[in-house]
């Protein structure tokens, strides 16, 4: 067994959510943790906070977000659903500035805490850092960076991370930036293992450092693998979950879809080093192309206010680039005139 | 331009102005400057006609020396007809160049045909290299391909023959396997079938750095090489001076980004695209040329060719950057659409159209 894996953490009973120490901090995290963006689509608000409270119960902790998802949608749900368990959960939501200045990640933290109905982040993340030149507009002169230190030195975000599912050389461009990271979250799954891989060339990077992995798109995103039959979705949610990681962050838009999660997570025991490779030799062939993780090649999952504050041309007929226009409002950028907004 | 399809944020910013929100957003774009059109820069001093021949370079440690400038054997087939090609191959000839690119599998073979047929009678002034395509099959693949090749360009040996399109990540074990292709090179080497022996790819430089640490003795190492790759999946920052650091011979390929990106989204006019390249530390670099005037633009550069300053170079490099950074004009790096039939079948993958973006 790895001496690094998760197995080192104690024994737990078979009902509980294993906690895991957040990076070099004395803050514990659950091993499963809830996606912001499914969470927007769940069918309505009620069941959205429902989902929210059945993972409480049954002992998740850490809770995902960001300023854009559902353009505010997810953070208002989640932020009605926290009404009264705020204090029992670890809440991390991100910012969007994408390379522009650090004045509007403070407006976004404003808006993101009134959403969430709470006065301070116990994490706080650069969103979708997935373009070869973030790293240098990130750290700039008044850039997010200074907007996220002036963040945590005022008391309204305990930590700082970033984000992103594109290429493992761009976090780690992130990284030597020297910047106090406290988190760092990526793509981490099976097929990771073999392709522009999160796990080889930046999970070892972050233990090294102390810095809090956070594994996300245990699943690939979509499931694709599973309705392709090459691995299970408990298969791969275990793999993700067997990694050196804090915690495991997934999509949970429906109760069930919680409860087949809950199953695996509560008296969560990993894989044996054997059973890692098993899986690793299983996904080894189709992983070769890339076509399981498409977040990592191709333009159409780059995020479309990541391209728009970029200047990169945005796809029209994309769903998420259709949200942005037609919901101007959640932003604080009404891009388009109202003669416009009629597609 | 973007397709119409797409929304630029300039366009946002135009329906946007005088809104309180425009103010934050314009913030990063007045911040820097970003020169979306060509300058020309540098171009004035390479006008005028040269009468210099194309320069020779080392390639590699091999002891040979090659034109700084190849004619792809793509584009050769691209050419009007056989007389066409004669034409190009003849006067590419005069003008000094020696490097002819190929591959088994261009065209379906017709531009072996094509170049074997331009090369009659020439053969001996020209370093021809063909590429083989077993895509993770074995040695016997490899050396019926290679008696193909041989026949269709009408020679009794190659000069540089290297493993096309190295992609997928898995495609360095199946190569070294036992029975793979490396061993197939090594052989045809001994037989004297081929004088130098190296391999290709466009996707990733990661993958050609799994193939390097077999520390199998290539000649030569072909990939992408342009103002736009220095900062996006670089081949330049990462393969280049690993390369360089084995004696390896570098073909650099894609000087304009494969199909003319650079010129068409106002990158770099073709000329500085074309110089940058040539003014890496590679041996040459292999350029897409179907018809005359092509050529004869390529070889207004090529002629006494003079590299570019470090500044000039970092320049460009700085005009690119904000371009390159998504990589949407380097796509055959990211998307599967500009990897070969043969190379999905044989891996057992979907065609690139069964396959989203």
């Amino acid at each position: 067994m790895n001496p690094n894996s998760a197995s080192a953490a104690p024994r737990d009973s078979p009902t509980t959510i294993p906690l895991r120490k957040f990076g070099r901090h004395d803050v514990q995290i659950s091993a499963l943790g809830l996606g912001g963006h499914h969470l927007g689509d769940a069918t309505d608000q009620t069941e959205a906070e429902r989902i929210v409270h059945t993972a409480i119960d049954a002992g998740v902790t850490f809770f995902d977000n960001c300023w854009e998802y559902h353009r505010g949608k997810s953070e208002a749900w989640m932020g009605a659903a926290l009404k009264g368990y705020r204090d029992k959960v670890f809440v991390m939501t991100k910012v969007c500035t994408h390379g522009r200045e650090g004045a509007l990640a403070t407006q976004m933290l404003e808006q993101s805490l009134r959403r969430l109905q709470t006065d301070h982040l116990d994490l706080w993340q650069a969103h979708g850092i997935c373009f070869e030149n973030d790293p240098e507009l990130f750290m700039r002169t008044g850039g997010a960076a200074e907007a996220m230190l002036k963040a945590k030195q005022q008391g309204k975000v305990r930590f700082l991370g970033f984000t992103g599912h594109k290429a493992p050389e761009i976090h780690l461009k992130m990284l030597a930036t020297g910047f106090p990271f406290d988190a760092v979250q990526m793509p981490l799954n099976a097929f990771d293992a073999h392709f522009h891989s999160f796990e080889q060339l930046v999970l070892p990077e972050l233990q090294k450092r102390g810095i809090a992995p956070l594994g996300m798109k245990p699943i690939n995103g979509h499931g694709d693998p599973v309705i392709k039959g090459v691995l299970t979705a408990e298969e791969l949610l275990r793999y993700a979950m067997s990694l050196p990681v804090a915690t495991t962050i997934t999509g949970m838009e429906k109760m069930e879809v919680l409860q087949q999660n809950l199953k695996i997570a509560q008296g969560f025991q990993p894989f044996s080093a054997e059973e890692m490779s098993a899986i690793r030799e299983r996904s080894k062939q189709t992983a070769g192309d890339g076509r399981f993780e498409l977040y990592k090649v191709s333009l159409k999952f780059d995020n479309p206010e990541a391209r728009l504050a970029h200047e990169f041309p945005l796809d029209r007929k994309s769903v998420e680039v259709e949200e942005m226009v037609k919901s101007p409002m959640n932003n604080g950028h009404p891009y388009l005139s109202k003669s416009e907004l009629a597609l | 331009m973007p397709d119409k399809n797409s929304i630029s944020r300039r366009d946002f910013v135009r329906t946007t102005a005088g809104t309180v929100g425009a103010a934050s957003a314009h913030a990063l774009a007045n911040a820097t400057s970003r020169p979306r059109q060509a300058t020309g820069l540098g171009n004035s001093q390479q006008q005028t006609v040269s009468s210099e021949p194309v320069p020779k370079r080392d390639l590699g440690k091999t002891g040979e020396k090659v034109s700084a400038i190849g004619v792809g054997g793509f584009h050769l087939g691209s050419t009007k007809d056989q007389n066409e090609a004669n034409e190009l191959v003849s006067r590419a000839l005069d003008a000094g160049i020696t490097f002819f690119d190929n591959c088994w599998d261009y065209h379906d073979g017709q531009s072996e045909v094509i170049l074997g047929n331009a090369l009659k009678g020439k053969r001996d002034k020209a370093f021809v290299m063909t590429k083989v395509c077993t895509h993770g099959r074995g040695k016997d693949v490899a050396m019926e391909q290679l008696e193909e090749s041989l026949r269709r360009l009408q020679t009794d040996h190659l000069d540089l023959w290297q493993i096309h399109e190295v992609i997928h990540y898995n495609d360095p074990d199946l190569i070294f396997a036992t029975g793979g292709a490396a061993e197939a090179l090594l052989t045809a080497k001994q037989q004297g079938k081929v004088r130098f022996i190296g391999f290709t790819g466009h996707k990733d430089p990661a993958i050609h750095l799994k193939m390097l640490s077999h520390d199998f003795p290539f000649d030569t190492v072909q990939m992408p090489l342009n103002c736009l790759d220095a900062t996006f999946r670089s081949f330049e920052t990462r393969v280049l001076p690993e390369a360089a650091r084995r004696g390896i011979g570098v073909l650099g390929m894609k000087s304009l980004g494969g199909s003319g990106e650079l010129v068409r989204h106002g990158v770099a006019t073709a000329e500085e695209g074309l110089r940058y390249a040539m003014s890496l530390p590679v041996a040459t670099t292999i350029s897409g040329m179907d018809s005359l005037a092509v050529l004869e633009q390529n070889l207004k550069v090529a002629r006494g060719f003079t590299p570019m300053t470090a500044a000039e170079m970092a320049n460009l490099r700085e005009r690119s950057r904000e371009l390159a950074a998504d990589g949407r004009f380097e796509l055959f790096k990211t998307t599967k659409k500009y990897d070969g039939k043969v190379g999905r079948e044989q891996h057992g993958y979907p065609t690139a159209e069964e396959l989203p973006a």
